[in-house]
């Protein structure tokens, strides 16, 4: 198969089954709910060292955010309730709350939840007001900004993690120009996160070593300057090879952005440096997801 | 609205109880057994065959129709469907309620909506006092629900209140939020004296100042309160008869106390008290 001059690989991307949660921050301005934004999902990239793989959603209206003032929704994945129970309250602490003028509140609503302001709420120090508004728990926890306000707790939901594809391109040059495009148009497709910085991951990697201490290490066949050394999967054109990785809600929505992020990088075509497209998997073993790209492209 | 209309046939003389008259119990019954029910009057039994005359159609919704302050204990531990009050009413109306709805289209005696744990009750017209205050004897009054008079209410309003809101558009009597656990009273015109008498916990927000307040409130200085923000906008949420809350700013002078009690209440004056804002107009 072929778009535009550009190899689609007859592959498939493997994604394994997440917990995701997604969190509202409102701030005086929405230059104020990026400073808190950009601030939790930093070092969020991946699960393997971060604990957590987290990005911003998309920016929210006033009339959007349960305080009225302008927001910024950001979706958290992890491999359990236990690591989201873990690791958000804790970034919230330290990115959100110490942002000035932010509120922190839950962007979904189901039955099973983590906590948020529940842990968060002992910083007031004894002076700290629960309010309960329609049904749902809110702490006022009283900062030198004003007041913190923390929902209580916010809704988890099953996930999936790893929906990936693999840019294969003359150079980082061409192949970058062509990710960026992608994941602009993917930042557009609702319940989906690229987690990684810019929403491209320079080094990709593959499960185990050769180390016993180490769980990933880099993926040799994919290294452009291994490719006379090892069991390459790159030919002698390809210079550079960039991995877009996708987290989301459901099937369907990593499915759309990783059909549109295709599409995106294809429309540069071989005349602009990309010359394939693949994905990564680890034989069928690793999850239960698999995403074929001829199918999804079909 | 179809549902069950009773029709009250006589002009009562004692308090009526019609604590039986719920949608959950109504809806498993026929109505002949329905017109047998047995209600407290006075001293006596009275047959509801005998005080209504009833339109029935199956469903959660119960509306009385000619209502006097006659009649108590309306909507007593529903849980849902919805009840409407044409006419005024008597006292504990929404009395421990569960859910649901209940209007009153007219004015509502005292100890409405008293230790209710959930629910919706709205007032177009006046209340008395206690208004979702405590049982006689119990520690705390309302847990949670929210209630709306558009009128004005009486004395000790939210008395012992332990959580939920309390939305008054006019004006409320004296000891507002008297010994209040926690949860959120908002009086959209003036308030009497000693509000927040002896509250422990709770938030009172005024949008005029009181004539007093107590020597046990410390003031905290005029803040922007970024919670009322969060409060008022899902206020405004519920439905366009709180488009009023879409106006007010939420800068107050903050008050905090009752410090002879912990001291972990506030009452809240809404500043510049926004004297410009009227009272909005009562809705269906």
């Amino acid at each position: 198969m072929k778009i535009n001059g550009v190899t689609i690989d007859d592959t498939f991307a493997e994604a394994f089954p997440m917990k995701a949660t997604r969190i509202i921050i409102t701030a005086m301005s929405l230059k104020w709910a990026y400073m808190a934004a950009n601030s939790i999902r930093g070092f969020a990239s991946s699960v393997i060292a971060c604990g957590i793989e987290g990005d911003i959603e998309r920016e929210l209206l006033p009339e959007e955010t349960p305080d009225g003032r302008p927001g910024i929704s950001v979706m958290m994945f992890a491999m359990s309730k236990k690591d989201l129970d873990k690791h958000v309250p804790t970034r919230v602490g330290q990115s959100v709350m110490t942002t000035a003028t932010t509120a922190c509140y839950a962007g979904i609503h189901s039955e099973d939840t983590i906590s948020l302001g529940k842990s968060l709420r002992y910083f007031g120090d004894g002076y700290q007001i629960s309010k309960v508004i329609n049904r749902r728990r809110f702490w006022r926890i009283p900062v030198m900004h004003g007041e913190f306000i923390c929902e209580e707790t916010t809704g988890i939901v099953p996930a999936i993690g790893g929906g990936n594809f693999l840019v294969l391109a003359k150079t980082s040059r061409h192949g970058l120009a062509a990710c960026e495009k992608a994941v602009e148009a993917i930042k557009k497709v609702p319940g989906v996160i690229t987690a990684f910085p810019g929403g491209v991951v320079g080094s990709g990697s593959k499960v185990g070593s050769k180390y016993k201490f180490l769980g990933a290490s880099t993926n040799e066949a994919y290294c452009p300057t291994l490719k006379g050394q090892v069991k390459s999967e790159l030919t002698e054109e390809i210079g550079s090879v960039l991995e877009i990785v996708i987290d989301g809600l459901t099937e369907k929505s990593i499915n759309d952005a990783m059909r549109i992020g295709i599409k995106e990088i294809c429309k540069f075509g071989t005349k602009k440096g990309i010359y394939r497209v693949s994905a990564g998997n680890y034989g069928g073993n690793l999850g239960p997801y698999h995403f074929h790209l001829r199918n999804l492209l079909k | 609205m179809k549902g069950m209309i009773f029709t009250l046939s006589f002009k009562p003389r004692f308090a009526l109880d019609l604590s039986p008259l719920i949608p959950e119990r109504m809806q498993s019954m026929t109505q002949a057994e329905i017109k047998r029910i047995q209600l407290d009057y006075g001293k006596g039994k009275l047959a509801v065959e005998k005080a209504f005359k009833i339109k029935s159609a199956k469903n959660n919704n119960i509306e009385f129709r000619r209502s006097t302050d006659k009649l108590i204990r309306i909507g007593r531990n529903m849980s849902k469907g919805t009840i409407i009050i044409k006419g005024d009413v008597g006292d504990y109306v929404g009395q421990s309620m569960k859910g649901g709805t209940i209007i009153v289209n007219g004015n509502a005696g005292s100890l409405m909506g008293c230790a209710m744990s959930e629910g919706y009750i709205q007032v177009n017209g006046n209340v008395g006092d206690y208004l979702g205050g405590a049982l006689a004897g119990e520690i705390e009054g309302m847990s949670d629900g929210f209630i709306c008079i558009y009128g004005n209410a009486g004395n000790c309003i939210g008395d012992r209140m332990r959580r939920g809101m309390i939305v008054i558009e006019g004006s409320a009597g004296n000891y507002c939020g008297s010994r209040m656990h926690a949860g959120t009273i908002i009086v959209l015109d003036r308030a009497g004296e000693h509000v927040g008498f002896s509250m422990r916990r709770g938030t009172i927000v005024l949008a005029k100042r009181p004539r007093h307040i107590a020597a046990t409130f410390r003031s905290c200085g005029n803040l922007k309160m970024q919670f009322l923000r969060l409060l008022f906008k899902q206020i405004a949420n519920m439905g366009k008869q709180y488009d009023i809350f879409k106006k007010i700013d939420p800068e107050v002078h903050r008050y905090a106390g009752d410090l002879a009690y912990k001291g972990k209440g506030e009452i809240l004056i809404l500043q510049p008290i926004l004297e410009s804002i009227k009272p909005g107009t009562k809705s269906a």
